[in-house]
């Protein structure tokens, strides 16, 4: 799965797809750096619209990223999450912590 | 490169010699296939350019021997032919030569080709090389591996799992599990069991979940309670682990005295209650974050109770069990896992949730670790019960009037906890890591954690929180004390409880002394005694029975706030309280 990225305005968004797992564990994370880099983005959207399939390694992903956005003091959300992503995210309760749409 | 040169003709071996060394190799000389085969166990030639008709050994039998000594290494063979030899040469290479060229020898191609060859060798040398190091890799790996896998196995000490009224099974994905099943008694008996699933599988995955051990056994051994358990092994991960790093856990406790499971769930999938018929009865999905994600003092360590009044299995597994992908799609899931139960209530449960993955895979492996636990409830008889039919009240040679009258204390340990204290403090285990301590007291771990549980218990809830234990009686009932008792006891502004312990010594043995006093108002505890008789049959009067099964003497001071139990130690091994055994 190779993430792209979206940039309209001061959000940033990235579009996932297939299955999410550390395979995609580099390109996520230069996706993301690029983002947090970028100082136009306040807002950062990670798009589950085409994922099919999450892992724990992908929700560990997930709090990686959180933890650099919020030191970047910009904000995250999880968006699109379809039946299979919602309910991985469900079982880790992932709402909890998490802005998800 | 060293070059064996063989030649039974001294002009031609001499002539093939001097033109290699003019090439800038080394030239070794051998004039038959014997001297050949020497040369070659003593000075290792890089490659070999051999003559095919000599006397004492042909080249085609020195080749042979030759490739047959070198066995891996490989050892380029070039046969140097005279005009009529084309079947001998075609053989020969059948068996393992490499190359030939004419006679008479065209220097320039014999040229070209030891360049060849010297690539050859080069690329060759390089792939040993590599498949050497990976071989040793391997090794390394797989040592690495041994090594993990025994420490694993010490730290979650398979031995306390074989509890009876728990089944397990544990099948990773790799050889290292990322999933962890642990369990072990309190001294009160209640049974934890703990299934982790960190993240990913293999020896990473293992390392995340192994920090969870130490305080589970250890907290457990005194008798902590799950949710102080949980706080703690969430603090522990977030000290050990990186960012990103989390394990999802559930925990339970098995209460049989009080007809109570406690399940916490923490991103593990949903545990099933099932009765003995396979009908479900409840089903307690994750409302909690996987532990070591955000601080403990962010989560809700609370668990869910269920208070039951028949016998039932509860089953619990990691994801990688219902989220087994068959060859046909599809994932195994929890119905499959509980048909498999049900079909099988009374036999092998765990063989038979097996055979139903094994058959839905169909000969392919699962990609994550696999673990399931079933726990059996309301099966054995109560340990109080049991307990309160065991030995008489007060054993002959013991009076109240002489156990009161020894004051010869080898040992005391006193604690005096205010409001403040009792809020947070967690008095009885506590306490227990002393007790651990006392020689004395080491076959009695159990009893005395289960006296000390009582008497404080009921002093802070019926001497400070004045709660009434009628409440108890029904599963509800039990729930809205549990509720009123937190409310209570956070709103707890003054009052205070003095715990003593000493060691008495009653005609050259040890007797244990518990005096436990509360500042409440005391209890009209003249009725306490017909509690004895065995009428009170209600969960609050199993506390009382308890107290004078365990002990050589329980007795009530002044106003009923204060209470001394005396306790002879046991001195052999006790046993788990459990009817199975």
């Amino acid at each position: 799965m190779t993430p792209t990225v979206q940039i309209e305005g001061s959000t940033g968004r990235v579009i996932l797809s297939g299955q999410f797992d550390f395979s995609a564990h580099r390109e996520f994370r230069q996706v993301c750096e690029s983002l947090i880099a970028n100082a136009d983005v306040r807002e950062v959207l990670v798009d589950f619209q085409n994922v099919n399939y999450l892992d724990s390694s992908a929700l560990g992903m997930l709090l990686l990223l959180k933890e650099k956005i919020g030191s970047a003091n910009k904000t995250l959300a999880l968006v699109n999450c379809r039946d299979a992503v919602k309910q991985v995210l469900e079982i880790a309760c992932f709402g909890k912590i998490f802005t998800i749409r | 490169m060293k070059i064996l040169v063989v030649d039974d003709t001294d002009a031609v071996l001499l002539l093939i010699s001097r033109f290699v060394e003019a090439l800038g190799h080394t030239a070794i000389q051998a004039r038959n296939g014997v001297e050949a085969v020497e040369a070659w166990r003593g000075q290792r030639p890089d490659l070999v350019l051999m003559d095919m008709m000599m006397p004492v050994m042909s080249g085609p039998e020195a080749a042979a021997m030759i490739k047959a000594e070198a066995g891996a290494l490989w050892v380029p063979i070039v046969f140097v032919t005279g005009v009529g030899e084309e079947n001998r040469l075609a053989e020969a290479i059948e068996q393992g030569a490499d190359d030939y060229i004419n006679k008479p020898v065209n220097f320039r191609v014999l040229e070209a080709k030891l360049k060849a060859f010297s690539r050859t060798l080069d690329l060759n040398r390089q792939v040993v090389e590599q498949s050497t190091k990976l071989a040793d890799y391997y090794d390394r790996a797989e040592e690495e591996k041994r090594v993990a896998r025994h420490l694993i196995d010490q730290m979650v000490n398979a031995e306390r799992l074989s509890d009876p009224g728990l089944e397990y099974w544990l099948s990773p994905a790799e050889s290292l599990s990322g999933d962890l099943i642990a369990a072990a008694r309190t001294p009160g008996q209640v049974l934890h069991v703990l299934l982790a699933d960190g993240i990913g599988h293999g020896l990473t995955a293992a390392l995340n979940v192994l920090p969870l051990t130490q305080p589970f056994y250890s907290m457990t051994e005194k008798g902590y309670s799950i949710s102080d358990i949980l706080a703690e092994m969430n603090n522990k991960i977030r000290q050990v682990l990186p960012v990103g790093r989390f394990v999802a856990v559930t925990l339970l406790a098995l209460d049989e005295a009080n007809d109570c499971v406690e399940i916490w769930n923490g991103g593990m999938p949903a545990l099933q209650i099932v009765d003995l018929q396979g009908c479900l009865l409840k089903s307690v999905p994750s409302s909690n974050l996987p532990l070591g994600i955000i601080p403990s003092h962010s989560m809700d360590f609370a668990p869910v109770r269920h208070y039951f009044d028949q016998a039932g299995l509860l089953v619990a597994c990691s994801d990688g069990l219902i989220e087994a992908n068959g060859p046909e799609g599809g994932a195994f899931g929890i119905e499959r896992v509980l048909e498999a139960i049900g079909n099988n209530l009374c036999g092998n449960r765990i063989e038979s949730v097996k055979e139903s993955l094994s058959e839905f895979l169909q000969g392919h492996s699962h990609h994550d670790d696999v673990s399931l636990v079933l726990m059996s409830f309301g099966v054995d008889a109560k340990p109080a019960e049991r307990a309160g039919t065991e030995s008489p009240a007060i054993e002959p040679g013991f009076t109240m009037p002489s156990l009161r009258a020894l004051d010869l204390c080898k040992w005391r340990y006193s604690l005096t906890l205010g409001a403040d204290e009792l809020r947070y403090i967690n008095t009885v285990p506590f306490m227990m890591t002393f007790v651990n301590e006392v020689k004395s007291l080491t076959h009695s771990q159990s009893d005395v954690f289960l006296i000390l549980t009582e008497l404080f218990v009921n002093a802070v809830d019926h001497g400070l929180l004045g709660l009434d234990s009628k409440l108890k009686q029904t599963a509800a009932g039990m729930e809205e004390y549990l509720q009123e008792r937190a409310v209570r006891l956070a709103g707890l502004t003054e009052g205070r409880i003095e715990i003593d312990l000493a060691g008495l010594d009653y005609g050259g043995s040890e007797l244990l002394q518990i005096r436990v006093k509360d500042s409440g108002a005391g209890f009209d505890w003249s009725g306490w005694s017909r509690a004895e008789a065995g009428q009170t049959t209600f969960a609050h009067g199993r506390g009382i029975l308890l107290l004078r099964a365990l002990c050589v003497g329980v007795q009530f001071v002044g106003n009923g706030s204060e209470v001394l139990a005396f306790y002879r130690p046991s001195r052999n091994r006790q046993p788990h309280v459990n009817a199975a055994d």
